[in-house]
């Protein structure tokens, strides 16, 4: 455990972890569809990405839609419509196969050919700590070479092996590493 | 020259032999460098076991002495001058070195080794001590023979001595001499020690010639020079597409104006070197300054001004549309938030911080002669406005002016801020705009205006731009543009003018003398006339062209 944030934000300190806001911002870098899923054009658009071809139907019942091919037929002509958890089970399936899809592509220009990407880090919010008991965070900036292991299990929605992997990037910060363990933002591009 | 290098290795010869350093400091010298014996042998002709007889107590004879005492004393200038600069990392001392010792080589019979150590004998010997230490029982006025001219701190040019830690010419002759040789010598001659030891100074000083390798490793080093500055970066760019493209300007333009983005953002790393504060390109955003769809817009009212007066004074009148050059090159001079925006509720302006505000704005009422400060707003009550905008407001409320009500401010994202962060951008960017007008050099001009207008217009959300994500300084920069052409169109009032329209960012449509309110011209202070036409009473409608500069 980096720093003392056994009980994050019991004097408090806002922010969120580190590998959240990492898996927030490669979700937004990815991009996809807006339009959400409990609207008939967001479903609709949605089913179409897990259908387009025999792999991405494979894709899809892999990544937990597990219904069968009439259902999905009936869905996709408009003669029934999902009902509430099989909508939940569409949106997880869909962001499940994008980040799949995506995350080769998204590795690539993060990675740069080695030269990696420069991160931001934005230190977490200290405004509603008692004064004496603030500490001085500053911001940080850290050049990310290899992200491999990083966009690997955020494809993979495996959390905590994200949750470790940018443990191991951050380490890089120094011996204040363990300060950034949460934090407001994290900012990069691709 | 080859004349005289061949004299030079014929009175070299008859000298006593080279001096070697001790056995544990040629190991030293070459271990430092991170030479392996292999790369010494090849470069002395030599095997590696003969390298290493040499470290452990054999000597070497003859031609190839003087060579291995050419290479240590080398390295042992090369020690002394990279712990005055401290910028040669391992791999980089290493190549340097490497290099000496190849030109060794292939001057094989050449002067500067042979002549270089027989000369530099003394010399050597003190060097390697002062490699580690310094040189004892001398004084302060130590004079120390460089194997590897360095620039003399005075002229700049390559010079052979040492005096007190400081490369210089020994004579101030050879300053001037070396200051005033034309550089049409192609002075292809390997390194040469230029400088004499006092005893014979006269033999060889004439024949001091530049090095245009050593040239260019000394401007560097030069006080007191012109830096190679972010400017320069935009003329290169412009002369190499030229020449990319065989001087056919139009395949030029279109390339730069491609490149327009990345080079900006280039620039801006470039001019914010040694700054105070770093650019922060991803900060956290409050959802205010979100868009909510992709193609949809914030909540940030940028106070566009899009005005027209009501009615004209009656009569015919010569309306002149009056286009402001570059507005928003100097918009870019505006107070910009560093770091993350913070929220704070019900607090008064706080000169030093920037940001956006919801504020409710005051009533206007010389909306008959005077656009509202805060543009077309349809919709009653309060709206975000940005930095620029609410010190405007601001300041109209104040004494000086008196023209409506402060503004009540309800909340605030605002984070400490500074006018000077892109000024230095600002400034190169104006640099090369003013000297393309000069020079009439149309390619710099659009490449120019292609930077610094797509960097304002992607430096938000953009998928053009990713390198930059702040919306905030967006809006802040173009309500400083809209602001700036209000505060036009007030001096217009002020002295006098019909301020017919106010539109966009930079057109302003005035009636009467404007020649005496704003000089003309196509610097970013001066105005530029779009249009002019006649409007009145009896006169049909008729408006101006749209705008074609930005």
């Amino acid at each position: 455990m980096p720093g003392k944030n056994l009980d994050f934000g019991k004097f408090g300190a806002r922010g969120v972890k580190g590998s959240e806001a990492v898996a927030r911002k490669l979700d937004e870098l990815a991009g996809g569809i807006a339009t959400p899923v409990d609207v008939k054009r967001g479903w609709i658009a949605r089913l179409h990405y897990l259908t387009r071809s025999g792999k991405s139907r494979q894709a899809a019942q892999d990544a937990g839609l597990t219904v069968t091919d009439r259902t999905l037929k009936a869905w996709l002509e408009g003669k029934r419509s999902p009902s509430k958890a099989n909508l939940a089970r569409i949106d997880a399936a869909y962001r499940a196969v994008r980040r799949q899809n995506v995350a080769r592509h998204l590795l690539k220009r993060l990675n740069r050919e080695g030269r990696g990407t420069r991160v931001e880090i934005h230190p977490l919010d200290q405004s509603q700590v008692a004064r004496p008991l603030q500490r001085v965070v500053e911001y940080r900036t850290l050049n990310v070479r290899r992200w491999d292991r990083i966009v690997g299990s955020w494809a993979a929605g495996d959390y905590q092996g994200l949750d470790a992997a940018w443990d191991d990037t951050i380490v890089d910060l120094g011996s204040q590493w363990g300060q950034y363990e949460y934090v407001t933002n994290v900012g990069f591009a691709a | 020259m080859s004349g005289f290098d061949a004299i030079d290795s014929l009175l070299a010869g008859v000298g006593p032999e080279a001096e070697l350093p001790s056995l544990q400091v040629r190991r030293e010298l070459r271990e430092r460098a991170r030479l392996s014996k292999a790369q010494v042998a090849r470069a002395l002709g030599v095997s590696p076991s003969t390298v290493a007889g040499w470290e452990s107590g054999r000597d070497p004879v003859g031609e190839v002495r003087a060579k291995y005492a050419y290479l240590l004393d080398g390295l042992a200038a090369k020690f002394t001058t990279g712990t005055d600069t401290a910028t040669g990392t391992g791999a980089g001392t290493a190549s340097g070195a490497g290099i000496d010792t190849g030109t060794g080589t292939d001057a094989a019979p050449a002067v500067p080794s042979v002549a270089g150590s027989a000369v530099r004998q003394a010399g050597a010997a003190a060097e390697v001590l002062a490699s580690s230490a310094p040189a004892p029982g001398e004084g302060d006025e130590a004079e120390e023979v460089l194997a590897v001219p360095e620039p003399c701190v005075l002229c700049g040019y390559p010079a052979g001595t040492r005096v007190a830690g400081f490369a210089q010419h020994l004579d101030a002759a050879d300053c001037q001499a070396t200051v005033a040789a034309p550089p049409a010598q192609p002075a292809t001659a390997p390194a040469r020690p230029e400088a004499v030891p006092v005893g014979k100074p006269a033999s060889r000083t004439p024949r001091t010639s530049a090095r245009p390798s050593g040239r260019s490793q000394g401007l560097s080093r030069r006080a007191f020079q012109e830096p190679s500055g972010p400017a320069d970066l935009i003329s290169e760019a412009v002369k190499a597409a030229l020449a990319e493209h065989h001087g056919d300007v139009e395949a030029a333009t279109a390339m730069l104006l491609k490149r327009a983005i990345p080079d900006a953002m280039r620039l801006l790393d470039e001019t914010r070197k040694g700054a105070r504060y770093d650019v922060i390109a991803h900060p956290w955003i409050p959802d205010i300054l979100k868009k909510r769809t992709s193609r949809g817009a914030d909540e940030i009212w940028e106070a566009r001004p899009k005005w027209t007066r009501h009615e004209l004074p009656p009569g015919r009148h010569e309306v002149t549309a009056l286009d402001i050059n570059g507005a928003y090159l100097s918009a870019l001079k505006t107070h910009l938030p560093l770091g993350q925006l913070e929220h704070s509720a019900g607090l008064p302006h706080d000169r030093r911080r920037a940001g956006v505000h919801l504020i409710t704005p005051p009533v206007w009422e010389h909306e008959a002669v005077l656009p509202n400060p805060i543009g077309q707003r349809d919709e009653p009550g309060p709206l975000w406005v940005t930095e620029p905008t609410l010190r405007l407001l601001l300041r109209l409320s104040g004494p000086k002016y008196g023209l409506c009500a402060p503004p009540e401010i309800h909340e605030s994202y605002t984070s400490g801020a500074t006018e000077n962060l892109l000024e230095k951008f600002r400034i190169a960017l104006k640099d090369a705009r003013d000297t393309a007008i000069a020079e009439g050099d149309e390619v710099t001009l659009e490449y120019v205006k292609a930077m610094y207008s797509k960097f304002v217009s992607t430096m938000g959300e953009s998928n053009y731009n990713r390198e930059l994500y702040r919306p905030d300084w967006m809006h802040i920069i173009r309500s400083q543009a809209f602001s700036n052409l209000w505060l036009k169109a007030l001096k217009a009032h002020d002295e006098g003018l019909t301020v017919v329209r106010a539109m966009g960012t930079d057109e302003l449509h005035v009636i009467g003398d404007w020649r005496g309110v704003f000089p003309e011209g196509r610097g970013v202070t001066e105005v530029k006339v779009k249009d002019t036409y006649t409007a009145g009473i009896d006169a049909t409608e008729h408006t101006g062209t749209e705008g074609e500069e930005g």
